[in-house]
This record gives structure tokens, C-alpha cells and sequence, in this order.
């Protein structure tokens, strides 16, 4: 019952930073961009609105996940507040995990308030309302839960900026972590190509997650695809949650 | 203390409006005719997209719309093939670029090859698709006047899955324009059987009308000239030829009516006339 609670205590927290003001924000830049490129594009408007709707709600969730990760145990420490809840009966995993699953639950509701709006918006727009967006909707969702987990861990050694410098670039790595496969192919020191290919492994591959060109433009998507990249998510953060403990437990509270 | 600040901030940002409106006075935003474009090619810019390819096309994409619509800028053409593979390297499947970039290379820019060029690659990437090749068939044909090219490119999208029937009779239409007669006599023939709407009847009805002709016309040409050869003279009637032994049988047209034949000057003439070649 602990976890639940430090949750929900967690939602409310980012509820009460003005988290959501972002859908706000989403709302008007969407609801914007969309007039203005309809009227700028020649031909597949559909998608080039699909395109921009899917595109702002994963970047406004990623912003999310990242800003709102890093301060989850900083804050705590920063106002002294942590030393109140570590000195009732709850362990340093329970604190870990409670703020992961208060973070979840926020970044969750946000998304789906999001992806409300873009549905909404693009029927309004289109009359059609593309049910193959909830596939990446759901990819999304895994992905930010590992941008948070990774958040997490870097804000429980480190600063929220040096967290969010940390954390923003492994973003940026695991966006584009496919290029290793090639990249590797033009090393031609064998211990270049093991420490390229440890890495490959070893950093998180979000272009898993990115199946935003294949619901645009109706493309085939495997189910067995789909399930190993959850799987592959799932165990991922799992893995940096049990590192964020780890950490977290050795770290001197003073 | 709030409405003295609301003042400041309402009177700053006036005074911000009207420099700009001086600034715009004096200056000709058009002044240049030259533009410069340096974009880097389109793997390096998917992976400096961060798995947003997508909308870094449709951001490319309607840039490009802009810049070619800005008829002053006079090199603008040079950027164009690049500008263009760029976006359909980052999204092979996006259609637009591939058609928007081919009229904007053929029809403002005259580079047809190009379009061509642009629209085959769409077909590569988007095989379910007939709409590229049969534009750049109809740039083929139209515009560079080359009827291989045309023929090639009609037949490939008349191959494409749901291909509408208009394409299968563009194709036929190029064998004939290249008097390849037998095998248009063939692929019209085809196209009649299988035709389920009048306009399809119709169309292959002319083409096998006048394909018929050109053959006959080819057969009583040789046979008059031999007539010429043997006798001196044309034939009085065409039925003369087989009286004669030069012919076994005088054709007769597609309807199955007897030629129009001159015996002064020799020449036949159908009761009907097309001139796609003439006209051409």
C-alpha cells in the first residue's frame, strides 16, 4: 500500500506544478498548426496533419517524461522533505518505485489527453479518425516510461541539470542507435567493433518505439514486432529501475 | 503601478511595429535573385532528425512548395533534384513530393529527365502505386516525344495493381504510335475483350479500325506497285489485283467494308480517318 500511495502523492505533485498547462499548449499549437499547414501543403494533407499531430505529441511527451523524471527525487532531497517519508516504515525501493509509478500515472494521463485531442482534431479536420495511431500511442507510452526510468537514475546520483543533459542525450543517442549496425560495418579494429556493438546493447534503442511512419502511411506492422519491442521495453526499464535502487540505496543522505 | 507597466509594454511593442514597418520601407526583400541551398544529403538528415523524419519531409516538403513558388529567385532549379531526394529519402513513402516535384521539374522547369528520374524513383518505393509511372509516361510522351520511354513507363504502371484501364490503352496506344502494327493489333484486341465499359469498346474499336487499315494498306500498296510493275498502269478496281493473280483475296476493313480506292493516283483511303500520327 505504500507504492500506491507515494503514486499518488506523485501525480498530485506534477498536477500541482502545472504539468497539464502543456496540453494546453498542445491543444492551441495543434489546433494552429494544423489550419497552417493544410493551407501550405500540396496533396496528402491527412498525412502531413497526422505527421505533425503524432510528432508534437511525442516531443511535448518527451519534454514531459525528462523535465518532470529528473526533479522526482531531487526535490525531495532539495527540500528535505525525503528525510520525512524515510523515517516512517517505507524502504528506499518503495520511494523508488512509488515516484516511478506517480510518474507513470501522470505521463499516462497526459498522453492520453493528448492523443483525445489529436483524434478529436483530426476527425474535425479529416472525418476520419486512423485507430492505427493507438499502436503508437501504446510504443510511445514504453518509450517514456524508459526516458523516465533513465531520469530517474540520473537524478538519483546527480543535479537536475546535469540529469537532464544525461538523460536528453541518451534520448538523442537512442533515437538514432540503428546507425551503430552501420557504423560498425567501417570499424576495422576488433576492439572498436566490441565496445560498438556493447554499446549497441547497451543503450536504449528507441527507434523501436518509432512507428509513427508506419501508421501514417498504413504500412505493415508485425505483431511479433510490436510485442518484442514492448518486451524489449518492459525488461529495459525494469533494468534501470533496479539500477535507480541500487543507487539510490548507496547514496548518504545528510 | 500594473497599468503604468501594461502602458510601458503596450507603447514598446507599437514602437517595435512601426521600426519594423520603417525597416521594411527601405529594404527590397527581393533584391537577390540568386538563392543558395546547402542541404545535406538525405541519410546524414535522417539521422540528424532523431526519429523524426517524418516531419523534417513534411517541414522540407512545404518549404520547397515556398521556394519554388518565389519565380524570382532564377537558379532556382539548380537545387531541385537534390531538394527533392532529400525529402523522398527521408519518406520514401510520401507521395506528394514525388508528383508536386516532377510537374515543378517538367511542367515550370522544362527538365522532363528529371521528373522522370523523380517519378521512377517513387515507383520503386511505392510498388502498390501506378500514378508515377503513368505521369512520367505522359512526360515521355508529350514532352520529350519518345515513344520507347513512353511505352516502357505506360506498360510498368499498366502492370501496377489496380491500375485503371486507361493505362493498359495508353500503352497499346505508344505500340502503334511506333508502328510496332501487329503486336497494337494484339494488346487492343485484348483490351476490347476484356473491356467492361464503353469508353474501353470504343477506343479499342478506332485503334483496331485503323491498325487493320495501315496493315492492308501496307499489303495493297506493295500489290498496286506490282500491278504498276506488270501492266503499266494501276489497277481499274481493286478486285483486279486478285483477278489478276497478284492478290488471293482484297482486303476488305474492319467493319468489313471495301476500300476507298482512286485509280488515278492509286491510293486507298477508309471510310473512317484517324490521325494520331498526323497529328502528332
Amino acid at each position: 500500500m505504500k507504492i500506491p500511495a507515494i503514486a499518488l502523492n506523485t501525480f498530485r505533485e506534477a498536477v500541482r506544478n502545472k504539468v497539464f498547462y502543456l496540453l494546453l499548449f498542445f491543444g492551441v499549437f495543434f489546433a494552429f498548426s494544423s489550419r497552417f499547414v493544410s493551407m501550405l501543403s500540396v496533396g496528402d494533407q491527412q498525412k502531413v496533419l497526422m505527421d505533425v499531430g503524432l510528432g508534437s505529441i511525442h516531443f511535448f511527451s518527451v519534454l514531459v517524461a525528462i523535465f518532470t523524471g529528473i526533479n522526482l527525487v531531487y526535490k525531495e532531497i532539495e527540500k528535505k522533505t525525503i528525510y520525512n517519508i524515510l523515517s516512517k516504515p517505507i524502504t528506499r525501493l518503495e520511494f523508488v518505485l512509488g515516484k516511478f509509478a506517480g510518474l507513470a500515472l501522470t505521463l499516462l494521463v497526459a498522453l492520453a489527453s493528448m492523443a483525445l485531442l489529436f483524434f478529436l482534431f483530426l476527425f474535425v479536420t479529416t472525418g476520419s479518425f486512423a485507430p492505427r495511431c493507438l499502436i503508437f500511442f501504446g510504443l510511445l507510452y514504453i518509450e517514456l516510461l524508459i526516458i523516465t526510468s533513465l531520469s530517474l537514475v540520473f537524478s538519483s546520483f546527480s543535479t537536475p541539470i546535469l540529469s537532464s543533459i544525461f538523460t536528453v542525450t541518451l534520448y538523442l543517442v537512442g533515437q538514432v542507435l540503428w546507425t551503430f549496425q552501420e557504423f560498425k560495418t567501417r570499424l576495422h579494429e576488433p576492439f572498436s567493433r566490441y565496445v560498438a556493438t556493447a554499446l549497441y546493447y547497451l543503450l536504449p534503442n528507441l527507434d523501436k518505439f518509432n512507428v509513427k511512419n508506419e501508421v501514417v502511411m498504413d504500412m505493415p506492422l508485425p505483431g511479433g514486432r510490436l510485442l518484442a519491442a514492448a518486451a524489449y521495453g518492459i525488461v529495459y526499464v525494469a533494468a534501470l529501475l533496479t539500477l535507480a535502487v541500487v543507487i539510490f540505496r548507496r547514496r548518504e543522505l545528510k | 503601478m500594473q497599468a503604468k507597466a501594461l502602458a510601458l509594454f503596450v507603447a514598446l511593442t507599437l514602437t517595435a511595429g512601426a521600426l519594423q514597418f520603417h525597416y521594411d520601407t527601405r529594404v527590397e526583400y527581393f533584391a537577390d535573385r540568386q538563392a543558395f541551398v546547402a542541404l545535406p544529403d538525405g541519410k546524414t538528415l535522417k539521422v540528424l532528425s532523431f526519429g523524426y523524419r517524418n516531419l523534417v519531409a513534411d517541414f522540407l516538403f512545404i518549404w520547397a512548395i515556398q521556394f519554388y513558388s518565389a519565380t524570382h529567385l532564377t537558379n532556382r532549379f539548380d537545387y531541385i533534384e537534390n531538394i527533392f531526394n532529400v525529402i523522398t529519402d527521408l519518406n520514401p513513402r510520401f507521395k506528394a513530393p514525388y508528383l508536386v516535384g516532377s510537374w515543378i521539374m517538367g511542367l515550370e522547369g522544362g527538365r522532363y529527365r528529371m521528373a522522370i528520374r523523380l517519378l521512377e524513383k517513387g515507383a520503386r518505393n511505392n510498388p502498390e502505386e501506378w500514378i508515377f509511372e503513368y505521369d512520367a509516361g505522359f512526360y515521355a510522351y508529350r514532352d520529350l516525344k519518345d515513344l520507347e520511354l513512353a511505352e516502357k513507363l505506360f506498360r510498368q504502371a499498366a502492370e501496377r495493381p489496380n491500375a485503371p484501364p486507361l493505362i493498359r490503352r495508353k500503352w497499346a496506344h505508344m505500340v502503334y504510335m511506333q508502328d510496332n502494327l501487329d503486336y497494337a493489333f494484339q494488346l487492343w484486341k485484348e483490351i476490347e475483350r476484356s473491356a467492361d465499359d464503353q469508353l474501353s469498346r470504343d477506343s479499342a474499336f478506332h485503334h483496331l479500325y485503323q491498325i487493320d487499315f495501315e496493315r492492308d494498306k501496307q499489303i495493297l500498296k506493295l500489290a498496286i506497285s506490282e500491278f504498276r510493275h506488270r501492266f503499266g498502269r494501276n489497277p481499274a478496281e481493286l478486285d483486279e489485283l486478285r483477278v489478276r493473280g497478284i492478290l488471293k483475296e482484297i482486303p476488305r476493313d474492319y467493319q468489313g467494308r471495301d476500300y476507298r480506292y482512286d485509280p488515278q493516283s492509286g491510293t486507298i483511303q477508309a471510310r473512317r480517318n484517324y490521325k494520331w500520327k498526323s497529328s502528332y
